[in-house]
């Protein structure tokens, strides 16, 4: 186990340094103009340069690499062009928000991909039900996914709210997890937590359904080949009943590939956050990059990707872990 | 001015056309839903003295002397004020903390007088001396709209309520400056002084405010929400509605919903012309004149529009009424002249007259017919529709246009390499205030932020240069012979002048707007009726 932790720990460094390189090629090669985006269009051009000289934009590339690395490395992320706030702090701004709808929808992925994928194991009508859900929601894109939630529980049956994270009107929990959720119970606030439950249902869900599909597919076919296994055989020969058999004898067997395909799902997932924060109003890190993007403020633009790679490395790193547990095989390896 | 669409990520274009016109029609946008079943799970509905209105994205800062985009305006608008304003509806400048000024028969000084009894939001009272203060405190944070009081020689304080400013030369825009929302604002002595830190306040400024206006900010969630809320110590008439709710909305779609369902009051810019012929029986359509105007720069630092016969074929190649009227829907008008109407009396007309046979004959003179047109985009899908029209139009022509979507940071690139900048470019830009040197001076001027092509002839800018100092009558003339030039050069074509547009809950009365101030209505002339 320990060398499993000490691989992915080198995995993330080395990832991480490999983001921040191309970040910074992209940044160079890219033909945009940062600080007029930031000075705004009309300012003189006195000004234009003064802010360039100000913000290093003027010095030769390489010395802005040896720059940039050198700031990475005592984990400076420097300012927002845009925000003019350190990015570090935009971060922790955005970062919950977006921390808060991950969660929820890699658990909502989790139990409807669990669920689903133990229904088409057990077989039946229901199975066959299922399994066209399964493939006509796989062609749905996530943005319409989210839109059709919105017509129906929002416009049509007004059940959930379709922007931001919690009623305008409600003050929100000021901490300490800054999960809105989770803040709210440790406050006792349950007209804050129904407001921010409300809020955060259509978005998770949105951005739940590709991977619980992925998930429930994946989960299924390999029940499907354990069911098959002989040591099963045995339990049904002693009179177990079939969900007992499903579940304590096939469901930790199987789980192996459905694991990695989570650990891939959530990794898409990170990316779709993007699409559903902005049409849910999100205050995630989505929208704070949508908006970077637009004004190639490149600090955030940075610390938003090594951010977002930083968990994409962790995610995997316990999806490891979650093999190793249910195969310990992959302990020792 | 350029208009900054607020935050599109490349990808997005489609996205937003899609979500707004599958909502629209699967919700019956304009099928009579009423706003009674609002209260929808946790979101409670629009009403009462509070206002909600959306932005498509965050603005940068609410620093007046920092800020320099259109999403924002309101906010800054709401929180501080200038010595003057423009009155309602017009580009007539009349006092604001200023309650009377005078000119020197020379120009060079300006006497204020201050009004008495205005309060900033930290309770001090409004002096003179904190005028000075505030306008210092522009010039030595140096952002974009420190230019406004760069001419700016000396300021003297000669009593408590009296401000004597004396320019280095006449300016012929300096009050349309002061007049300006992006213009320099009066800050207080909580934000100047005892917060002002190592950064002129800046810090402080990014999340609170410390203006004498009828709304205090109170809360500067980013990404989230801005809360303005009633200012008990104003000094004008009280404004109707005790708080003002911004929340952060990025997508128009979604914006569209709400206002349907009554989870906002107002949206005041982006919101789909195609959408407005079919509004739900709760909101209504107020449009006003605006500066913002749509261009078409073209770049002749290469082929084919270096030939000069080529691109005088443009004028014959597009209709721009049939432009306007198709892609805008009512909410545009076409151009009559090189400056916003309203802001240059008498203004050389456009000599633009769509005619096939020339346009064509233009087009065969081209050294290549491959052209590239360039747009931003923006949430309501317009400057895309506009480019499918010309791309259309110059088909017919012969050009054999692609269109494509390009990001504005890149847009202020262009001008460092002309080669690989596209050939044609569209952009809805609008001037900093009511005045013609504050258009001429950005799109026209060789060095100007918003000539992103680099169009240069000296004529004009020593034309701008003698008429920025002139006597208002001289001046006047010099910014039209600036007009015809640059139409007589056909390197930037005047397309359409585009409205206001703000969809609003019908209970909403009292929408005041300026011309100058685009996306943004007076929040505290806004009412309720039945509040």
């Amino acid at each position: 186990m320990g060398r499993l932790v000490a691989r992915r720990l080198a995995a993330m460094i080395a990832v991480l340094l490999g983001l921040a390189v191309i970040v910074f090629i992209l940044q160079a090669v890219i033909p945009a103009d940062p600080v007029r985006a930031m000075v705004g269009a009309s300012a003189p051009p006195q000004i234009v340069a003064a802010e360039r000289h100000k913000l290093g934009y003027d010095q030769p590339l390489p010395i802005r690499f040896v720059d940039y690395m050198e700031r990475l490395a005592s984990g400076n992320l420097e300012t927002s062009l845009r925000t003019r706030n350190p990015v570090a702090s935009d971060l922790a701004t955005f970062a919950p928000a977006t921390l808060e709808l991950a969660l929820t929808a890699a658990a909502i992925a989790a139990v409807v991909g669990i669920g689903l994928g133990l229904a088409l194991a057990a077989g039946g009508r229901i199975a066959r039900i299922i399994r066209v859900v399964l493939i006509s929601g796989a062609s749905l894109p996530t943005f319409l996914t989210a839109l059709l939630l919105i017509v129906v529980l929002y416009s049509k049956l007004h059940l959930l709210s379709a922007s931001g994270r919690i009623d305008p009107t409600i003050s929100a929990p000021g901490g300490p997890t800054k999960l809105l959720l989770l803040d709210s119970l440790l406050h006792g606030d349950l007209k804050a937590f129904w407001s921010a439950f409300t809020h955060i249902l259509m978005p998770a869900f949105a951005l739940a359904l590709l991977p619980a599909l992925a998930i429930g597919r994946t989960l299924a076919t390999s029940c499907e080949q354990v069911l098959r296994e002989d040591y099963v055989r045995t339990a049904r020969a002693k009179g177990l009943r079939e969900y007992r058999v499903l579940l304590k004898h096939t469901l930790r067997n199987a789980s192996g590939p459905a694991l990695t395909m989570s650990g891939l799902q959530f990794g898409m997932l990170l990316g779709g956050i993007v699409v559903v924060e902005q049409i849910f109003a999100w205050p995630g890190l989505g929208t704070y990059l949508d908006q970077s993007i637009a004004y190639a403020d490149f600090p955030a633009i940075t610390g938003t990707t090594l951010l977002l790679g930083v968990a994409y490395v962790l995610l995997n790193f316990v999806v490891d872990l979650a093999q190793a547990w249910a195969d310990p095989r992959i302990r020792t390896v | 001015m350029q208009l900054r669409y607020p935050f599109r990520a490349g990808s997005r274009p489609a996205l937003a056309l899609v979500a707004v016109a599958a909502a629209a029609a699967m919700v019956g946008w304009g099928s009579g839903s009423n706003a009674s079943g609002a209260a929808t799970g946790g979101t409670a509905a629009a009403g009462g003295d509070i206002l909600r209105i959306p932005y498509l994205g965050d603005m940068s800062v609410p620093d007046p002397d920092i800020f320099y985009d259109i999403e924002g305006n309101n906010v800054i608008l709401s929180t501080y004020e200038g010595l003057v304003t423009y009155a309602p509806g017009t580009s007539h400048i009349v006092g604001d903390l200023a309650t009377s000024w005078s000119e020197s028969p020379n120009r060079l000084t300006y006497t204020f007088k201050l009004r008495p009894g205005v309060h900033f939001h930290d309770g001090s009272a409004l002096t003179a001396k904190a005028v000075v203060a505030s306008f210092k405190r522009r010039l030595a944070v140096n952002q974009a709209p420190a230019y406004m009081l760069k001419p700016v020689a000396s300021m003297l304080t000669p009593n408590r309520l009296t401000l004597v400013i004396k320019l280095k030369h006449p300016v012929y825009p300096f009050l349309d400056y002061l007049a300006s929302s992006w213009g320099p604002k009066v800050i207080g002595p909580a934000a100047l002084v005892t917060h002002a830190g190592t950064d002129h306040g800046e810090t402080y400024l990014r999340t609170h405010d410390d203006g004498t206006g009828p709304f205090e900010l109170t809360q500067f969630a980013r990404g989230r929400q801005y809360v303005l809320t009633r200012y008990p110590g104003y000094w004008g008439p009280k404004p109707f509605f005790k708080e003002v709710l911004i929340s952060i909305m990025p997508d128009i779609g979604t914006q569209q919903l709400e206002l349907q369902n009554g989870g906002i009051d107002a949206i005041l810019h982006s919101f789909p012309a195609a959408d407005l012929g079919s509004l739900p029986s709760n909101v209504k359509v107020d449009e006003f004149p605006s500066y913002l105007r749509l261009l078409l720069y073209v770049n002749t630092h290469k082929a084919p529009f270096d030939n000069p016969a080529v691109r005088a074929s443009l004028r014959s190649a597009i209709n721009i009424q049939q432009l306007v009227s198709e892609a805008y829907s009512g909410t545009g008008t076409p151009s009559t002249g090189a400056y916003p109407p309203g802001l240059l009396p008498d203004q050389p007309a456009l000599p633009y007259a769509a005619n096939h046979a020339k346009a064509a004959a233009g087009a065969k003179l081209a050294s290549t017919k491959d052209i590239t047109l360039g747009f931003t985009a923006d949430e309501s899908g317009v400057q895309r529709r506009v480019g499918e029209l010309l791309q259309a139009a110059l088909s017919a022509a012969g050009w054999h246009v692609g269109v494509k979507e390009v990001q504005l940071p890149q847009v202020y690139n262009y001008v460092n390499n002309l080669k690989a900048a596209p050939d044609l470019l569209l952009q809805t830009n609008t001037p900093d205030a009511a005045n013609p040197d504050t258009w001429a001076r950005i799109v026209f001027y060789s060095s100007g932020g918003l000539n992103f092509f680099g169009f240069k002839d000296p004529k004009v800018d020593h034309l701008l240069d003698t008429a920025v100092s002139a006597p208002p009558a001289t001046a006047t003339n010099l910014y039209k012979q600036v007009g015809d030039e640059v139409i007589k050069q056909n390197e930037i074509f005047f397309l359409g002048d585009i409205k206001n547009v703000f969809v609003l809950n019908k209970d909403l009365t009292g929408v005041e707007q300026v011309p100058a101030y685009p996306w943004t209505v007076n929040l505290a002339d806004l009412k309720r009726t039945g509040g």
